[in-house]
């Protein structure tokens, strides 16, 4: 029976071996390769990670059958007896250590350029697109107003503090320019939720309490599908949403359809210049 | 392997296998102290509703019986054409016959508004002889083959179709809508449109029950059902600051299909309330312990109703439904529909003005409801308020308005900026003129007396009330030179 | 002390002889209320062995609901869920996975490494009669129950009037086992944070509390109590292991207990811990506020990342035992694999951020998180080379025993390698919070723990009970288990890449995952099938216990200091006191002439030239 079992510890490091080799080809992979500049590192680094992990899933698998079919066959009268090498220590000590310091070493600039506030681009953090709140079981986004400009940091943070009336709502569709970097400040407006859109590798919490700036680049004009990642509830499922990056001309049109929508009078041959444009006067 | 065709495969051969495994396991985990019974699926059911469950079990029978004739059984649905509901209709030519063992038939057919691999045609669909020796007999689909465009139906008949009958297959959109209501909403307002799924409970505000046929944010004049485009705004845009979300991103079509099954659980749910109410005052428990005392016996009064039933009751029952299709018939079209005198009146601080005076004077009262300052927190919120319809009277244990649904509600806060109809100028005009249906906001549009508000006037408290949320704040806002909205609209185009 | 003993140890009358120095017990005092370290060790093995059949039957019910979305579930779709046609609500979905967890977690991971095997091996492997403290082990032992019956109540379980859990099993608690605030702090928030969670809550600090009152002990006992001769690097690793886990146990667990206590004071009392103000759940009132939900998740990750330790170095160290039993070799690397155990244990200390990476912390935490948790894998990697190390050049003996401890050492590699990806702070941006971290934490403390523990029940059923248990079955039972385990959490894998977020309830409304349907079909499947296993494992206990093959002292010709007590071992449990001559780990040593094993009480008179302390280390 050794010999079978030896076998079969093998067997099923083989078939998981293959069976991670063929999930590209069978979809059960990324749903596409990351649209993003950002994504496309934590995609390297992901395969980097993948490669040293793999290699050394097969190197301790084969050690293992080997060490397994060694014994199995074993006729000697004894086992070896023996209570450790010390060389064999200090090696497999130091090796790991250097290649899991490589590993962590080298994340830290795709990180730095996430996350840390000083290494955002600096463009979009001084025009965010939006203010994405999400709450139980839908993300309510709000424009300022289009022509909006946004003249430092202070006032920022007052639109953030306080709607303007030109705001523009909707929800759940968010349309972003494609193919330059764009700041969203996220925040909930009960529980947490989480701000996940997969084809571009972003994630990021939406905590009470707080409001956190997240910037991502849509290298596709296209819709991008969004999902909430931070268990919210019984509907945490439900909170299916897109993300529309495209050009800056259609940006620019779907606003102004936006504005036409949300100031509609109702009154049908008047509904498209004028109406409005009086929202603002009073201001 | 395509996958999706592996997971339709899978999803049919590999639940029943696993349904036995998992009976299997469930027999075992039952031994070990759980509740286990057997695990063939079940139906969902329509349940009937509290009024219906007030009466004599016979009336309750026979109110029942009408029920399932009319409108089926969820798995069973009947699409009863009487009613303006979009229930799905495909019409076409029989091109081939072909008799099955089991003497049915399967017949392959030429769509004349569809192609026959994009039709999706489920089980119990309605299938209805239009020309030929079978015109006018009904039969139900067995199974739909869209890639051969073959309909399999179960009903004998001798001798076969022939070739070049024409057909009509029915329902499929209300099939289609249950399907995706049980996936999406059931478990808010339930299988029968109650609003008492079982999530319902926990929910502030509480989910819709249809069955009243009200629906509170609507286009709609103020005595008039709720459109049908209004219904599709609600679910495309979900409810802000409540828990129905927002179904944006299912196909229109989708959409549309949700919509159409809405509108027929709350039709089916007003019917039920009509032939209740024919019944209610003579043959409830209650009314007949009543007549009981008064000297009738349990025998004459049941003589009665059977009499009541075998005489004319079907047509009474024809004349509630007819008078129910004609309201929600009139409510899709153009005359009940709200459509402002004038355009909105500029939005300027004197409109505001104007807007604030109305909204505080005595004629409106909106202060006794959504406060001085607009919270939400008028007197009327401190009130203990009688129930309506209750004998003798009788309050709500709870302060505050409720619904005619009885469940308490807020007015409105108006300084957070959020409008569970819409925020757009015509979703309040809206609200303002013809009310919230099924509370106590009241209706103040398209009305002629002096004192009354003229469309003019209700663009002012628009105004006014779209100003709330910033009214704090305007001293913080002025100094900000926001472009005019003119320049940026004509710069975008 | 003696210098000499019986060779054959099974030839004394254990039971009868020793019963003659004390007072029959009543039943009572004797299987129920008893402070004998190996019946409290029995109860909480059966005790866990019952929950884990209940964790499995939540687990088959997620497992249901992702493969076969919105049907009848069976049982329980009938029961509760008539009206909709057996269709669960996704808030019972939500409570599914929160109480398998939960169950999994606090009533049956924990409590069988700690509880069950801590209990009935340390004094007899450092050769005491008893632990240190009787009565608390007993108590220990009992605070579990008011656990069981308050996770009961959270579960929505028990009559409304006294729960106050308004809809039953829908709203049992349902905010993750994890239950992160404002949706665990605000009842108004889900269906299952109101009085469920509360519950939820208590039965955590009772749970808590028996953890605490055993680790207490088990160091005490540890420290104080061992054998003459039994010096702390003498210590079996199972001993080390356990060791270092209480020391984990005394000093984490009050953390949780204390931000226990601030939640339950955020839901009963009206304060503010976790909960900012402005919050509008479920249009309940605004909160006042001034709390922090973050605060929560440090705290919460301070105990839980130690306690993912807690859960496994016990069976890290009982498999390095078995393993060199069964190979008939010493342990290659003592001293590392304790050092390591202890490494583990202190960096354990300093990686619970790794949880957080986006939650919104300061991102520089992140970074040092990150370096903390790569250097975690070391000794973990360490370990799993010395396992290795161990079979080689040995003889092992392919029984049920050392097949589970294979599959540990097997599996638990990929648990390990997977770490790595969500230690990688960019590419835990993906993978946060998706089925990647199932796959992983399911391949720890399933893949390693949960095997090690099959092994060990097997390994030492025959010390517990004088019967072997039937190695045919346990062969079986552990094939079924193999790939049944490896077919459910290996693909999860592949869905964490394509994407697939935890905790939904309906995943395939979403697009991107329509085409992961079948796989999910498959994996149910594959738990099914290891759910039945277990009653294989079950069968095979409990006829075992009254058919099995008797057996003497020393079944497995293992060296440590329980095989030279009786099987079972009386009150007081050895016949000798033993004395400890050497580490346990001296197999097919050259000292030994006439067998491959040399016990830890064996004394060898030193032959004439030899230098004092050659084979007796």
């Amino acid at each position: 029976m050794g010999k079978f079992w030896s076998i079969f510890f093998i067997f099923w490091s083989i078939v998981a071996v293959v069976a991670v080799a063929i999930s590209p080809a069978m979809g059960w992979w990324f749903p596409t390769a990351a649209e993003s500049p950002l994504g496309e590192q934590i995609d390297d680094l992901f395969f980097l990670i993948l490669y040293i992990t793999t290699i050394t899933f097969i190197g301790t698998q084969v050690a293992m059958g080997y060490v397994l079919w060694r014994g199995a066959t074993n006729t000697d009268d004894r086992a070896e007896f023996s209570h450790g090498s010390h060389s064999l220590e200090v090696i497999w000590t130091i090796v790991p250590a250097f290649i899991l310091l490589f590993i962590a070493l080298y994340q830290i600039p795709v990180w730095e350029q996430f996350r840390i506030q000083s290494h955002f681009p600096q463009d979009a953090v001084n025009s965010p697109i939006a203010e994405v709140t999400a709450r139980q079981f839908e993300w309510r986004i709000r424009y300022p107003a289009p022509g909006r400009v946004f003249k430092g940091k202070s006032d920022i943070e007052r639109w953030l503090k306080q709607p303007e009336p030109g705001d523009l709502y909707t929800v759940n569709d968010l349309h972003v320019p494609s193919n330059k970097p764009v700041l969203i400040h996220l925040r909930s407006g009960d529980v947490q939720h989480s701000f996940f859109i997969p084809d571009l590798r972003v994630k990021q919490d939406a905590v009470p309490g707080m409001v956190i700036p997240v910037w991502f680049e849509a290298s596709r004009s296209k819709a991008y599908e969004w999902v909430c990642a931070e268990l919210c509830g019984w509907g945490h499922y439900k909170m299916k949403a897109r993300v529309v990056a495209e050009s800056d001309e259609d940006f620019k049109n779907y606003l102004h359809e936006l504005e036409l929508e949300q100031f509609d009078d109702g009154v049908p041959e008047l509904a498209d210049s004028s109406a409005a444009g009086e929202e603002e006067v009073s201001e | 392997m395509n996958p999706r065709y592996l997971s339709q495969f899978l999803s049919k051969s590999s639940a029943g296998v696993a349904t036995h495994i998992f009976s299997a396991f469930g027999t075992i985990v039952a031994l070990c102290g759980f509740v286990g019974c057997d695990s063939k699926p079940i139906g969902s059911k329509f349940v009937l509703s509290e009024r219906t469950e007030e009466l004599i079990s016979p009336a309750r029978k026979r109110v029942q019986d009408q029920l399932t004739e009319d409108f089926g059984t969820p798995q069973d649905l009947v699409a009863w054409l009487r009613f303006p509901v979009d229930y799905g209709m495909h019409k076409g030519t029989i091109k081939d016959v072909e008799a099955t063992d089991q003497g049915s038939y399967k017949f392959a057919v030429d769509w004349t508004d569809a192609d026959a691999e994009s039709l999706r045609i489920r089980r119990g669909a309605g299938l209805m002889m239009t020309s030929g020796d079978y015109a006018g007999t009904n039969v139900k689909v067995n199974h739909y083959a869209p890639e051969s465009g073959r309909i399999h139906i179960d009903a004998f008949m001798n001798p076969a179709p022939a070739v070049g009958d024409e057909l009509t297959v029915v329902g499929g959109k209300l099939q289609a809508g249950r399907m995706l209501y049980m996936e999406h909403c059931v478990h808010c307002h339930g299988t029968s449109g109650d609003g008492n799924g079982p999530t319902a409970k926990y929910l502030n505000p509480k989910p819709r029950d249809y069955r009243l046929g009200k629906f509170k944010f609507t286009t709609t004049k103020p005595l008039e059902k709720i459109a049908t485009s209004d219904l599709k705004r609600t679910v495309k845009l979900g409810i802000p600051g409540t828990y129905m979300p927002s179904f944006m991103l299912l196909k229109d079509d989708e959409l549309s299909a949700i919509v159409e099954y809405v509108r027929w659980l709350a039709i089916r749910g007003e019917m039920e309330a009509r032939i209740v109410n024919e019944l209610h005052g003579d043959y409830s428990t209650a009314d007949v312990r009543e007549r009981v005392k008064g000297g009738e016996t349990n025998d004459e009064i049941e003589e009665e109703l059977q009499t009541l039933f075998d005489e004319d009751f079907s047509e009474t029952v024809d004349d509630l439904a007819s008078g129910l299709a004609a309201d929600w018939l009139r409510a899709d079209e153009e005359p009940s529909l709200i459509l402002p005198n004038v355009p909105r009146v500029p939005d300027s601080l004197e409109s505001q003005e104007r807007g604030k005076k109305l909204y505080l004077s005595g004629d409106t009262k909106c202060v006794s409801c959504h406060g001085p300052t607009g919270r939400g927190d008028g007197s009327s919120t401190e009130e203990f308020w009688d129930i309506p319809g209750s004998q003798p009277i009788q309050k709500y244990a709870v302060r505050g308005l409720h619904d005619d649904w009885g469940n308490p509600i807020k007015p409105r806060d108006l300084t957070r900026g959020i409008y569970r109809g819409g925020r757009r100028p015509i979703d309040i005009f809206c609200r303002i003129y013809a009310g919230i249906k099924g509370t106590q906001m009241p209706a103040f549009g398209g009305k002629t007396g002096p004192k009354d508000l003229k469309d003019e006037d209700i663009w002012d408290i628009v105004n006014y009330v779209l100003s709330i949320p910033y009214e704090t704040d305007r001293a913080i806002h002025e100094p900000l030179s926001i472009p005019p909205l003119e320049q940026t609209t004509a710069a975008t185009e | 002390m003696s210098t000499t003993h019986p060779t054959h140890l099974d030839s004394v009358v254990g039971d009868a002889h020793h019963a003659e120095h004390h007072h029959e017990l009543s039943f009572i005092k004797k299987y129920v209320f008893s402070t004998d370290h190996k019946m409290i060790g029995i109860q909480f093995l059966i005790t866990t062995l019952l929950m884990l059949m209940v964790g499995g039957a939540l687990a088959l019910g997620v497992r249901w609901q992702l493969a076969f979305r919105w049907s009848t579930m069976p049982i329980v779709g009938e029961w509760l869920f008539s009206g909709e046609g057996g269709q669960i609500s996704p808030e019972f979905y939500t409570m599914l996975f929160t109480m398998h967890a939960t169950v999994m977690i606090f009533l049956v991971i924990i409590p069988i490494l700690a509880g069950a095997f801590g209990n009935f091996l340390i004094p007899l492997m450092i050769g005491a009669d008893d632990m240190a403290f009787p009565v608390l082990n007993m108590l220990s032992y009992w605070f579990m129950w008011p656990a069981i019956l308050c996770f009961a109540f959270a579960l929505g379980l028990g009559p409304e009037s006294i729960t106050g859990v308004i809809g039953g099993m829908n709203a049992g608690s349902a905010q993750g086992w994890t239950s992160y605030p404002v949706l665990s702090a605000i009842a108004e928030s889900a269906p299952g944070s109101q009085m469920a969670q509360t519950w939820w809550l208590l039965a955590v600090t009772f749970v808590g509390f028996s953890s605490m009152m055993g680790s207490i002990n088990y160091m005490t006992t540890i420290i104080n109590m061992r054998a003459p001769g039994l010096t702390l690097f003498r210590m079996p690793l199972t001993i080390w292991a356990m060791f270092i886990t209480a020391i984990l146990q005394a000093f984490a667990l009050p953390v949780l207990t204390a931000a226990g206590f601030m939640l339950v004071a955020d839901r009963v009392l009206g304060t503010c811990f976790f909960i900012p103000s402005g919050v509008i759940v479920n249009n309940a009132d605004p909160t006042t506020g001034g709390g922090q939900p973050l605060l929560w998740q440090h705290l919460f990750w301070f105990y839980s990342h130690p306690a993912v330790y807690i859960m496994l170095l016990p069976a890290m160290g009982m498999v390095s035992d078995m393993l060199s039993v069964m190979c008939r070799k010493p342990v290659f690397g003592y001293k590392p694999m304790v050092y390591s155990l202890a490494a583990i244990a202190g960096l354990g200390f300093i990686v619970w951020g790794h949880h957080m990476f986006t939650s919104g912390m300061n991102p520089a935490l992140g970074m040092t998180f990150m370096i903390s948790t790569m250097m975690i894998a070391l000794p973990s990697a360490i370990k799993t080379f010395n396992w290795i190390g161990t079979i080689w050049g040995g003889k092992p003996q392919f029984n049920a025993v050392f097949l589970n401890c294979v599959a540990f050492v097997s599996l638990f590699v990929v648990g390990g390698l997977s770490g790595i990806f969500m230690a990688a702070v960019p590419v835990d941006i993906y993978f946060h919070d998706t089925y990647f971290i199932v796959a992983h934490f399911h391949y720890v403390l399933f893949g390693a723990t949960l095997f090690g523990v099959f092994g060990a029940i097997q390994f030492w059923f025959p010390k517990m009970f004088g019967r072997m248990m039937n190695d045919t079955l346990g062969q079986i039972h552990f094939v079924l288990t193999f790939i049944g385990m490896n077919c459910t959490f290996f693909p999860m894998h592949m869905l964490g890449i394509a994407g697939m977020p935890r905790r939904y309830a309906d995943p395939y409304l979403h697009p991107y995952l329509e085409h992961l349907l079948p796989m999910n079909q498959f994996m149910t499947i594959s738990a099914m099938v290891m759910g039945f296993a277990q009653f294989i494992l079950l069968f095979n206990f409990v006829y075992s216990i009254f058919c099995g093959e008797k057996c003497g002292r020393n079944p497995w010709n293992a060296n440590t200091l329980e095989w030279t007590a009786p099987s079972p071992p009386g009150h007081g449990n050895f016949d000798i006191p033993p004395v400890c001559y050497r580490g346990p780990y001296e197999y097919s040593s050259p000292l030994a002439v006439d067998k491959d094993y040399l016990p830890q009480s064996e004394y060898i008179p030193r032959k004439p030239g030899e230098k004092p302390g050659d084979g007796q280390h």
